[in-house]
């Protein structure tokens, strides 16, 4: 039991440890047993490596930082919303409910994008073809260069046509609030100032970003903001936000919004006074979203 | 957040639901069970995440997938373990997902020692707990993430060695090798995890002495 074999070699550390995790048996952990008894450099490696346990286990845990939760919160309530209008079209039945969508795609933008002028209900449609915004009809010439010629390269599918809008372009005016009752969802405030030519790419990145991390700081909805997207995504039926920015647009101070409503997301961008009384829209994007493909 | 608590199961009789009674909820179609329930494990979840992946960011992403996934998964749970257990085990896969996926650390290298040689280095104060925590950060990144996990899941999270088995999904044998892997490559650092005392203090002189 006591045999010289123990004596002469020191166990190499992960032997040491192995052995005080119980892994080693029989004749081997006798020996090694021995050797700790004998030899005080094993037996202080040995108690070293039962501090670590208690060294590890002491450390502070991690507190979740503000910003991580929020968006959480923000994913969450996205995905119950998603999930509560999934159903209802759905019939209800529990069966159905894994229809819901797969986790947020890179967006295509073979849409179309559509936008309403301030002052007026000047409605002009932006035809995209595949990827990017690359075509205009009736528009400001300066937009309508810029959108020629930054559109993106087309990696995406080929253009739908307006076709694809028209729920959203038609239904507008529908009855259904699209957020029922616009819980107490945070706002992104950004610098970041969109541009008609590229609103599409620049909202794919700045949803990206979302979904990597908290975009910039983040504060809750006022009364009138969430009257605003009230009034704003009235029509798109069960919907669920996905992005309320405010940032710029053109330049001058706008609110972003984006909703996830059932195959599409819809952008819409509003002027900084938007509320549930009035929302002078300034562009709006539709796009194929997170349960698009 | 209104409390709407319109379906009466049988463990809603007190002021706090059950996990399995806030999941049973949330299948049945309850919006704000799943919620609840996320937010009562969420700082746990984030450590283990935050420990897994050894980045802010990372870690943060994969607690995003994860939550998603356990939302739309919640129907595939039997109710064979622990919800907790389930979740960590969802958050953990995620982990390990991410990290395959990215290679966001390669298991261990020289650089990664002398990082944390100079991080000790520059500690004079062992009695600061940040400090401290910044010494684990860096050893833990030291391991390769399975072992890693494990660790975490044994040694930081007190997990007991069946559970973590049931978290990670390998056998209570390998999650005792990886733990004993893990410390072992950390043995040469238990004195920068101590603080700076010195490496031949010790703090249970269970066997032998000093010399």
């Amino acid at each position: 039991m006591n045999g010289t074999e123990g004596q002469m070699t020191h166990p190499e550390s992960g032997v040491l440890a192995e052995f005080r995790a119980g892994l080693v048996t029989g004749r081997r952990r006798a020996s090694i047993a021995s050797h700790l008894e004998a030899c005080d450099r094993c037996a202080g490696l040995s108690d070293h490596l039962g501090e670590i346990p208690v060294l590890l286990a002491a450390a502070p845990a991690p507190a979740m930082p503000d910003d991580v939760a929020r968006r959480l919160d923000l994913v969450l309530a996205a995905e119950a919303a998603k999930r509560d209008s999934s159903e209802r079209a759905v019939d209800d039945s529990p069966a159905h409910r894994p229809a819901t969508p797969g986790p947020r795609r890179r967006w295509d933008f073979r849409l179309v994008t559509q936008r309403i002028l301030v002052p007026a209900a000047a409605v002009v449609v932006l035809a995209a073809g595949g990827f990017g915004l690359s075509r205009v009809i009736g528009s400001s010439p300066s937009s309508s260069a810029a959108a020629g010629s930054e559109a993106a390269p087309a990696t995406g599918q080929p253009a739908n046509g307006p076709a694809a809008a028209p729920s959203e372009a038609t239904s507008r005016s529908g009855a259904h609030p699209a957020i029922e009752s616009p819980l107490n969802f945070p706002v992104v405030n950004s610098g970041t100032n969109y541009l008609r030519a590229t609103l599409a790419r620049q909202l794919e990145t700045e949803l990206q970003r979302q979904a990597r991390s908290a975009a910039g700081p983040q504060v809750l909805a006022s009364g009138s903001l969430k009257g605003c997207v009230q009034r704003v995504t009235q029509g798109t039926r069960p919907g669920t936000l996905a992005l309320v920015e405010r940032a710029r647009f053109q330049g001058q101070p706008a609110i972003v919004i984006v909703a996830v409503s059932g195959g599409h997301d819809a952008a819409w961008v509003t002027a900084p006074g938007c509320s549930a009384s009035s929302a002078h829209v300034l562009a709006t994007a539709t796009l194929p979203g997170t349960s698009a493909s | 957040m209104p409390a709407t608590v319109s379906i009466s199961g049988p463990s809603s009789g007190g002021e706090s639901p059950s996990d399995a009674e806030l999941l049973r909820r949330h299948v049945a179609g309850d919006t704000d069970a799943f919620g609840e329930l996320f937010r009562r494990h969420r700082d746990r979840l984030w450590a283990v995440a935050l420990r897994t992946v050894c980045d802010p960011e990372e870690a943060a992403d994969a607690l995003q997938d994860a939550m998603i996934s356990a939302f739309r998964r919640a129907g595939d749970f039997r109710g064979d373990s622990a919800v907790t257990t389930w979740l960590h085990r969802i958050v953990v896969n995620a982990c390990l997902d991410r990290l395959r996926r990215r290679a966001v650390r390669p298991v261990t290298s020289a650089g990664d020692e002398q990082a944390l040689e100079a991080l000790v280095a520059h500690d004079p104060d062992p009695a600061r707990a940040t400090d401290t925590r910044l010494d684990v950060d860096a050893a833990l990144r030291m391991l390769p993430a399975p072992q890693r996990a494990a660790l975490v899941m044994v040694d930081m999270l007190g997990f007991s060695v069946d559970d973590a088995a049931a978290i990670l999904d390998i056998s209570p044998g390998t999650v005792k090798s990886r733990c004993a892997r893990a410390r072992a490559r950390l043995l040469p650092y238990v004195a920068h995890l101590r603080g700076n005392r010195s490496a031949s203090e010790r703090v249970s002189p269970a066997q032998g002495g000093d010399t």
